[in-house]
């Protein structure tokens, strides 16, 4: 697969995505995941299982409703159950799979300006988690004895603001880097 | 509010996506002039608070989740076009890196939320700030949040009528907007208090901080 590029990789993954949208037979829709999970390689158990994680909350309670309905009226659909949840666990396979194999960054290199927002968005979400992690444990060893909520709310109002000002201090620093290597000179694939 | 892949039948999202694609395409008309050192960073920041806001979210009985969205936020601060914009790519990540919404459902997802909730957000803005703006600020955020949820509930409920088997058994999403409607409105009223509280919030920062034209 060596001609398989990320570029390549994203085409093939939007072509291959709305596949599971145009099958109505589940036992496609499950042959098409067994296919999926096998090419998956080494790591296809945990891209399964993050799969799964990801569609459980939704598809219960989708499904539940169903159940409910069904058992009201007396029928329960279970075509029905089988087919929506096959098809929403291939889709999500196809995207982690797609995820774990490419780097997003990479994929979107011949797009300058979806980079752009990109590398600064992924940027930010992975300082914002940081520094959340930061106050948390900052404030959990200030605190012997279980805080008050009033002490609790004088730290989440004091954490937002220096959040938001850490933020854009840590993203003018990226902007100012990328002004630098000419991101924001304005060429005729913008 | 996202709604996930595998809920919308093709007859619903390529007709969206091609109407996504043109606003998208509008949107991002002259993006990289607009861009500079100065905005693109708390263009990042807000961004990213949308983006860590969307990801706490609670599913719903209705076929989607209840979350902040923080788009008020980002069309109160930066206009329709760049909120638009930002949210389609807060949508797009989250669906890539967490799994939460799809690349099927990004153009219901991103009109209905991105630009169906930006425009309402701005809409209400100049429509109510003479009066009040604290009260302004904060009906906008919360429309923001209960209109795209009916339309998101709308289009949910309309799977049924849209995609069928010859019996009658739908093929996507199993509910009627009778169902998805109040399943989606409801939680969305009370989430969307806390979405004009933050909203409110952010929008003092960002006056504090001279963001604001």
């Amino acid at each position: 697969m060596a001609f398989m590029n990320a570029r390549r990789w994203l085409y093939l993954y939007l072509a291959v995505l709305p596949a599971p949208t145009f099958i109505h037979d589940p036992r496609l829709l499950g042959l098409g995941l067994l296919l999926a999970v096998a090419a998956s390689g080494a790591g296809r158990w945990r891209i399964l299982r993050r799969s799964l994680l990801a569609i459980l909350a939704f598809n219960l309670s989708v499904s539940l409703g169903v159940v409910l309905v069904g058992l009201w009226r007396g029928q329960v659909d279970t075509d029905w159950l089988l087919l929506a949840n096959l098809r929403v666990l291939l889709m999500v396979h196809l995207g982690f799979w797609f995820v774990a194999r490419v780097r997003l960054l990479d994929a979107l290199a011949g797009w300058p300006t979806a980079t752009l927002v990109a590398t600064l968005a992924l940027g930010q979400a992975r300082g914002f988690d940081r520094m959340l992690r930061d106050f948390r444990l900052a404030f959990a060893s200030r605190n012997i004895a279980r805080p008050r909520w009033r002490d609790r709310r004088r730290h989440a109002g004091a954490q937002a603001i220096a959040l938001l000002d850490k933020a854009q201090a840590q993203s003018t620093e990226v902007a100012l880097a990328m002004r630098s290597r000419g991101a924001f000179d304005v060429t005729a694939d913008a | 509010m996202h709604i996930p892949d595998g809920f919308l039948s093709p007859q619903t999202y390529l007709p969206a996506a091609a109407l996504a694609l043109g606003a998208w395409a509008w949107a991002a008309r002259g993006l990289r002039e607009r861009l500079d050192e100065t905005l693109l960073p708390r263009l990042a920041m807000l961004t990213a608070l949308a983006y860590g806001l969307g990801l706490v979210m609670l599913p719903l009985p209705g076929g989607t989740s209840g979350h902040a969205l923080g788009v008020a936020l980002l069309a109160l601060v930066f206009g329709l076009r760049l909120a638009f914009l930002a949210y389609s790519g807060v949508l797009l990540l989250q669906a890539l890196l967490f799994g939460a919404g799809g690349l099927t459902a990004l153009p219901v997802n991103a009109l209905a939320l991105g630009l169906v909730g930006g425009a309402t957000a701005i809409a209400l803005h100049r429509l109510l700030r003479r009066c009040n703006e604290t009260a302004a600020v904060a009906v906008a955020a919360w429309c923001s949040v209960v209109v795209p949820g009916a339309l998101v509930a709308l289009v949910l409920g309309l799977q049924p009528l849209i995609a069928r088997r010859p019996d009658g058994a739908p093929l996507f999403f199993p509910f009627g907007a009778e169902i998805t409607l109040p399943a989606v409105l409801i939680p969305h009223a009370f989430i969307g208090v806390g979405e004009a509280a933050l909203t409110l919030l952010v929008w003092r920062y960002a006056r504090m901080r001279k963001w604001l034209s």
